[in-house]
Order: structure tokens, then C-alpha cells, then sequence
């Protein structure tokens, strides 16, 4: 029983970890370059969750309600981002984006930190705080946070949403044909930096939509960013560079084996095992763990 | 001469004089402080350099390396009462023992993957730093470290300690200087900016790399060592995100390969927090802003702004003892040297991306003196031959022979070395490098100046030797980048489409070259769509389709061969080139 809810709580997290994870590939493919400041985008996210529903305290607004604003302001907050620290160094070598991004993860911490001071502040549940049993068996009932499953429920759908957004939609077809070749792109007179704004906006947003719910069951402080940008950047290794599902597994991945080695033995041992797992893919299959060696153009 | 006296080195000597005076007559004890703990951040920046500067390689863990010292330091001196010379010893030896063992999985990474790995060096180090309470004192630290002492000689806190961590900055920043000087400088600049060129100049990119990720994490380890001497304490925080971006900031806003810009950046940093100390709680925030804004808008740091000193000896233009531009006769005839041996078999090549069999059982004999055009529809697995041969690739199977060895999958840089030149489809060259430097950089250690002169005028680039590549146009770049290839005198030239883009006088100055040299020995292998180019140029074609070999032979006959034609130029031939 106890594995099990382990499990659903692993899921639950690896379903936020996957929008994080998503919303980073989307801007590594659209300016290959690393965004340092995507945790932060994450960590901003929670906060405003916590400070709407602090907005409206007697009529103690769920996190669904909130989430289509904090969407939206993230959203904006991404287009601001993308003009910001990218635009002007776009024609630059990627590290120069590494370090525009890092700085400016500096800025939005500590600027979240002295807004919202340093304690950790948990942001409102989807739906309620509650607990569910599920069924009753010979081992006991299974028990799971609402919070938990109302988590997978609702990253499933913007992961899902922002499947069909990509693979149905001429605005998603647009995007990734910026991804693959950038060149040819243009060639066909899609405008480059309308749609890297647009990737920024789209990850910058589903970011937020993760800030949202991890901030309920793990609290948010204005520190986390950094934390979370390594296990978004973790997923897309082990996923292979730039494949949008692997990202997704990656980070499933990464939450299960998170929970599951916490439990058995200490938080501080299955952060390090992941870093040391990361630094054994790496130095055995550069390529990642489902990726292919992408050929370099001589 | 007002121009020749405010020249960068004076203003830095007037500067570090100023500073100096002021920190021996009129600084107080706190003020000294600040300037000491500049110093050991200038140390630390001087390392970063090495790895980040000049190999071009963003390592996160340099925050890492300098921990690590501090910590050697703070358990041995504080628990066990090692003597300073030992501890200092051990404590640039244990991160230059730890970057040594990374440096084989990490420095063969992308960009990218080699900033997460190092990373999560940083960030495992952190853990243990923090969770292995017995040794480290865990999140507390450890406190009362002594301050430095050796040969019965104490250096107090105060104007002694700060004298001994600036004569360390001279030292660190005098190893830096050999150790970045000259052609090092220029290879490291090639590795950093044109990579593929530089292990096609058989430049061995892997060692030099190594070499400046090693020695940066040892000018780390001391920083981090002299830095708990300082504070007495070593605790987590010094191994915290923070330093590592703290040094990267001052890297990026001092300079990223300048000696003075080490110093200039750790002076600066350091000495904000107190200057602005008004804003206190919100002085991170400045800090993250000021790297924002140092980095859109003095993405070379401030040691770029200062006037530079015209470097001397440098000739205005052109080399030394150069023919005279335009001359068509006497020395470039005459320094044709005959090209080495060479003897090319290739069999039952195959390599497959995939699903897709880019290159499928090829078979090919080159020796000295041939030209060997190779020809096909774009996909035809052209390129990816000549990346096997070539070594930016591995076969998966079949065999490849230079002079009798086998070096199929070897790295490229040894290939290049056993003489086996390329160039590229699109020239890799260092933007910044000047022309004369980004050719030279392949020539071989021994090799005499006047080689260099004579691939000059060769490939008429005498007139713009000191221009930058980045400001070449095409031509220009194109035959820079295929003088660069014959710099390291090859025994087999590889060239990828040298002649597409090049207007038809430049095309035909080039062919009259490679043939000049072919008739000195050199064997060519020429990938190229032109087919005037190719008929007038080849004495042997080849041509692929889907990976094979599906005609070779004399230009005109594979020419009309229907399967080429059928293959290559599409059924209904259009009129040649």
C-alpha cells in the first residue's frame, strides 16, 4: 500500500517536474540556448499563487480558479523575459544567454525574496487539502492527497494541451519548424522572433502553472529556482536533447526515483544519487539516456 | 604621444599604484580586508579564465574547486593542525586531483551538457559538505582555522596577510601569463572559436582543455585555501551557487581572458556590497542586475574598453619577408615543396545515422599526386565520407589505411597530424583571429616563418593578413580556411565544396593551385557540385548515390554515365555549368 502511494505522490510530482521540464525544452529549442532563469519562472509563479489567493482570503479561492490568471500574467512575464535577457543577444554565442539568464534569475529571486521575505509559503490546493481513500483492501486503504490527484489530472491536460498545440495547431507546426531549422523557417517567412517570444511565453506560462501546484505540497521559497532549473535541465539529458516526450519522461523519471530513495533513505542521498546517475548517463551515453547522437554539421 | 602614453598598461600601472599607496598609508584595517579578499578572488578569477576564457568552456564547478580547497584547509589545519605549507599544498592538489578525474567524462561534452555536468559536481560536493557533519562540521562549519604561518614566520590579519595574498596574485597571474602566451593563446583561441578548425589543424582541443580545467581548479584550491585563512572559518557557503556565480560575474564584467580584467573584475565586485551598502537587503538584486547589463552591453568586459597598446613587433601588414603582392611569377611557383607520401585505401567503408545508411560499403584507392572528385545529390552520403576519413567520425565498419596504418576512428587532430588535411563546407574560423594567425596556428612547431609568407601570397592573402576573419568576404574566408588546411602540409588534401559561392575567376585561381600542388605530390579529394570546376580540375571522379559507389572513372565518362546522370543531375540533364 505503502509503495503504491509513493507511487501516485512520485507521479504527482514527476507531473510538474514534466511541465518544467517541457516549458525548458521549448526555449532550448527555440534559441539553443540554456535558460538559467526558468526556475525562476517556476518559484514566480508560486508566489503569485500565493498572493492571489491572499488577494481574496474569506472567499478562499481553489488553485484551479487562480490558474488561468497565473497562466496569463506568467505568460507575459515569459514575452518580457524573452525580450529582455534574449533578444538583444541573439546573434551572440549561446553562453552569452547562459549569462544573461543567470543574472537575471538573480534579480527575480531575490527581488521574490524580499517581497515575500525568506519562510517558506504554501500556496492554495486545486481543489482542497483533503485526503481520499480510495479502496479498501486486506492491506488497508489506500490513501492519496487530493492535491496529488488533482496535480496529474490537471498537468496531464495542459501536457496534453500543449501536445495538440504543437502537433495540431499552425502556430505549433510553426514553432517546431523554428526548432529543427531555423533557416529554412524564415525561408518560408515564418517570423523568427515572434515565435522565440512565443516559446518563451508558452514556457514561462506552463512554468508558472507548475509553480502553482508544487507550492501547495512543498511550499515555495524564493531560493527553489535553482534546484528546479537542474532537475528540468537532469530531465532533458536523460531524455535526449531537445525531444519534447523525452523531457516529459525524463522527468517522471527523475520525480519516481526522487520519492522512492527519499523514502528508503534520506533526502540529501537521492539528490546526490541523481547527480551522480546524471554524471554516469553523461560520461557513458553523451546522447542521453532515449536520445540519439545528434551529428554535429561539419 | 598622448595617444602612445594612454595606452592600457599605463593606466593600469598608474591605477595599481594609486590602489597600492592607498592600501599601505590610508586603508583601514576593514578597508584591507576587502582589498585581501580581492585579491583571493582575483586568484580564483584568474583560474576561470583558463577553463572559461580561453578553452571556452562554461564550468559551474570552479565554485566547487575553490570549496574544495577551503575546506582541505579548514579540516587540516583546524582539526589536525597540519602545518600551512602542507595544507596549502594539498589544497590546490585535491580540486587539481578532482578535476583530473572528471576532465576525461566532462571535457568531451556540448557545451551544454558540460555546464549541467559540472553542475552537479558543484552541487554533490555541496551535499557532502553539508550532510557529512563528522568531518565537515556539517551546515555550522568549522571554526578557528589558524592564519598562515610557515618557516616560524606568522603572517597577521591586516596589511601582512594582504601583501602575501597580492604577492599570490602576482604569482597566479605569472603562471597565467606563461601559460596563455603566444601560440598557446592563439590555438586556445581557435579551440574556443572555431573548434572543428582547430582538430582539423590536428590540434589536440581535448588536452589543451584538460590542461586549462586542471590548472584552474588548482589556482582554485589556493584561492579557496587562502580565503579560509582569511575568514578563520570554512563553512557551506562557500560552496553555494552563489560563488560560483560570483566568480563568473566578475569574469564576465572584468574580462574574460585579460589578466587585468581578473583583477579588475574581483576589485569591483568585491567592493560594490560596500558601496552600496545603502541598499542592503535589495544588493543581490543590484548585483544580478549589474551582470545583466554588463552582459548586453559590455559583453567583452571592462578590460576591453581600455585603449590598447599596439602589440609590438606586430607588422603593420602583411608578413616580414613576403613577396610582393600580385607577383605571378618566382617565389610562389618556387615554394611548391613536394607534398608527403601518400597512400589512401579505403574498404567496405560503412556508417549509418539512424535507420539511413549515409555511407554503404565504399571502396577507394588515393595516392600522391591524384585528384580524386567525388561527386553525388546532396544526402549522398558525400560529406559523412569525408568526416570518416577525416576522423569528426566513426565508421561502423570497414577499413580505412593511411601509409599502411590503419586509422579509422581515430580523432581528428591525430589524423590531421598523419597528414591528413580538410576543409570545410562552411569555414570554421576564429572570428577575432587575424588572418596571418588563424593559418599559422596549423603550422607545424618547427616550421619556418617563411612558410607562412609563402601560403600568403600563394592564396593572394597577403594584402589582408591582419584582418580579422570575421570581416573576410566569402572568398577570402574560403581560401583562408583551405590555407589553414595546407599550413600543416598535408599529405591528402579533403576539400568540402571549395569552390561553391567563389566567383568563376576565384574558382579557376583555386584550381590552378590545387593543381600546382597535386603536381608537387599532394593528393586531393574534392567533394564539389560544380562539374566545369570538377571536369576541368579531377582526373578521377566518383560518385555516390544513397551511400555507394555507383560510377568511377574519367570525368567525361562518369559524366555520361546514365546511372550518374540519373543519380545526380535528375533525369532530364539540364545543359552543363
Amino acid at each position: 500500500m505503502l509503495a503504491i502511494q509513493l507511487l501516485i505522490n512520485s507521479i504527482a510530482l514527476g507531473a510538474a517536474y514534466a511541465l518544467i521540464a517541457l516549458g525548458f525544452v521549448l526555449v532550448l529549442n527555440a534559441t539553443t540556448a540554456v535558460n538559467f532563469a526558468h526556475g525562476e519562472a517556476v518559484v514566480a509563479g508560486g508566489f503569485l499563487a500565493v498572493a492571489l489567493a491572499a488577494a481574496a482570503p474569506d472567499t478562499g479561492l481553489p488553485g484551479i480558479v487562480l490558474l488561468p490568471a497565473v497562466l496569463l500574467i506568467m505568460a507575459a512575464f515569459g514575452l518580457a523575459m524573452s525580450w529582455l535577457v534574449y533578444m538583444p543577444l541573439r546573434r551572440q554565442p549561446p553562453v552569452s544567454v547562459f549569462i544573461s539568464t543567470i543574472a537575471f534569475g538573480i534579480v527575480v529571486a531575490n527581488s521574490l525574496n524580499a517581497l515575500f521575505g525568506a519562510a517558506p509559503r504554501a500556496g492554495p490546493p486545486l481543489f482542497g487539502g483533503g485526503q481520499i481513500a480510495l479502496f479498501d483492501s486486506a492491506a488497508g486503504p489506500l490513501i492519496v492527497s487530493e492535491q496529488a490527484l488533482a496535480t496529474i489530472g490537471v498537468a496531464a491536460l495542459l501536457l496534453g494541451g500543449t501536445g495538440v498545440l504543437l502537433t495540431r495547431t499552425q502556430l505549433g507546426r510553426r514553432l517546431r519548424a523554428c526548432a529543427q531549422d531555423p533557416e529554412m523557417a524564415r525561408a518560408v517567412g515564418i517570423d523568427l522572433t515572434t515565435m522565440t517570444a512565443l516559446a518563451f511565453a508558452l514556457a514561462t506560462a506552463l512554468a508558472g502553472a507548475a509553480g502553482l501546484m508544487l507550492a501547495n505540497q512543498f511550499f515555495v521559497t524564493a531560493h527553489d529556482g535553482g534546484g528546479l532549473m537542474l532537475k528540468a535541465y537532469i530531465a532533458v539529458v536523460i531524455g535526449g536533447w531537445g525531444s519534447l516526450r523525452g523531457a516529459a519522461a525524463g522527468a517522471l523519471l527523475i520525480a519516481v526515483f526522487e520519492v522512492f530513495v527519499a523514502a528508503i533513505l534520506s533526502q540529501p542521498v537521492a539528490e546526490a544519487l541523481l547527480y551522480i546517475a546524471l554524471f554516469a548517463v553523461l560520461a557513458l551515453r553523451p546522447q542521453g539516456l532515449f536520445g540519439e547522437a545528434a551529428q554535429r554539421r561539419a | 604621444m598622448a595617444a602612445r602614453l594612454l595606452n592600457d598598461r599605463a593606466i593600469l600601472a598608474a591605477g595599481g599604484a594609486i590602489l597600492a599607496a592607498w592600501a599601505v598609508f590610508a586603508a583601514s584595517g576593514y578597508e584591507q580586508r576587502v582589498l585581501t579578499l580581492a585579491g583571493i578572488y582575483a586568484i580564483l578569477v584568474l583560474g576561470y579564465q583558463l577553463v572559461f576564457g580561453h578553452a571556452g568552456a562554461l564550468s559551474l564547478a570552479q565554485g566547487a574547486f575553490f570549496g574544495i580547497g577551503g575546506y582541505a584547509t579548514g579540516i587540516l589545519a583546524s582539526r589536525y593542525g597540519w602545518p600551512f605549507p602542507a595544507t596549502f599544498a594539498l589544497s590546490f592538489a585535491a580540486p587539481a586531483a578532482l578535476a583530473a578525474l572528471v576532465a576525461l567524462p566532462v571535457l568531451r561534452l556540448e557545451s551544454h551538457y558540460f555546464a549541467l555536468a559540472t553542475l552537479a559536481i558543484a552541487q554533490t560536493v555541496l551535499l557532502a559538505a553539508i550532510n557529512w557533519v563528522d568531518v565537515t562540521g556539517g551546515a555550522n562549519g568549522l571554526y578557528g582555522v589558524p592564519g598562515i604561518a610557515a618557516f616560524g614566520q606568522a603572517v597577521p590579519a591586516g596589511l601582512p596577510l594582504l601583501v602575501f595574498v597580492w604577492a599570490c596574485v602576482a604569482l597566479a597571474g605569472w603562471i597565467a601569463w606563461l601559460a596563455t602566451r603566444g601560440r598557446r593563446r592563439d590555438r586556445f583561441t581557435t579551440l574556443r572559436d572555431a573548434p572543428l578548425a582547430a582538430a582539423a589543424s590536428g590540434l589536440d582541443t581535448g588536452r589543451l582543455r584538460t590542461g586549462a580545467f586542471i590548472l584552474g581548479a588548482a589556482f582554485a584550491g589556493a584561492a579557496g585555501a587562502l580565503h579560509v585563512h582569511t575568514l578563520r572559518v570554512v563553512s557551506p557557503e562557500i560552496l553555494a551557487f552563489d560563488t560560483m556565480v560570483l566568480c563568473l560575474t566578475m569574469t564576465v564584467i572584468g574580462g574574460r581572458t585579460r589578466i587585468a580584467g581578473a583583477i579588475i573584475g574581483a576589485l569591483l565586485l568585491t567592493h560594490l556590497p560596500e558601496w552600496f551598502r545603502a541598499l542592503d537587503r535589495y544588493y543581490l538584486i543590484a548585483t544580478g542586475a549589474i551582470l545583466l547589463a554588463a552582459i548586453l552591453f559590455a559583453p567583452n568586459g571592462i578590460a576591453a574598453l581600455l585603449p590598447r597598446r599596439a602589440a609590438p613587433g606586430t607588422p603593420p601588414d602583411g608578413p616580414p619577408d613576403g613577396p610582393p603582392d600580385g607577383s605571378t611569377d618566382g617565389p610562389v611557383q618556387s615554394q611548391a615543396a613536394p607534398a608527403p607520401r601518400a597512400e589512401l585505401r579505403i574498404a567496405g567503408l560503412q556508417k549509418s545515422y539512424g535507420g539511413v545508411r549515409a555511407v554503404d560499403g565504399v571502396d577507394l584507392a588515393i595516392g600522391s599526386g591524384d585528384i580524386v572528385g567525388l561527386i553525388g545529390a546532396n544526402g549522398s552520403g558525400k560529406t559523412t565520407l569525408a568526416n570518416l576519413v577525416t576522423g569528426f567520425a566513426a565508421p561502423d565498419g570497414g577499413t580505412i589505411t593511411w601509409n599502411g596504418a590503419a586509422i579509422a576512428g581515430q580523432p581528428a587532430y591525430r589524423i590531421a597530424r598523419a597528414g591528413i588535411g580538410r576543409s570545410f563546407q562552411h569555414p570554421d574560423l576564429p572570428p577575432s583571429m587575424a588572418v596571418r594567425d588563424a593559418i599559422a596556428v596549423a603550422l607545424p612547431a618547427a616550421h619556418p616563418q617563411a612558410a607562412l609568407a609563402g601560403l600568403l601570397a600563394e592564396f593572394d592573402l597577403a594584402g589582408i593578413a591582419a584582418t580579422p576573419c570575421g570581416s573576410l568576404p566569402h572568398g577570402a574566408r574560403r581560401r583562408t580556411d583551405i590555407a589553414r588546411a595546407l599550413a600543416a602540409n598535408p599529405g591528402l588534401l579533403v576539400l568540402d565544396e571549395p569552390a561553391a559561392g567563389l566567383t568563376d575567376d576565384e574558382a579557376q585561381a583555386l584550381a590552378a593551385i590545387l593543381r600546382r600542388r597535386a603536381g608537387a605530390g599532394l593528393a586531393l579529394l574534392v567533394i564539389e557540385h560544380h562539374t566545369g570546376f570538377l571536369a576541368a580540375l579531377a582526373d578521377r571522379l566518383v560518385c555516390l548515390s544513397s551511400g555507394a559507389v555507383i560510377a568511377e572513372g574519367a570525368p567525361d565518362s562518369v559524366f555520361a554515365d546514365p546511372a550518374v546522370r540519373d543519380a545526380w543531375l535528375g533525369a532530364p540533364m539540364a545543359a552543363d555549368r
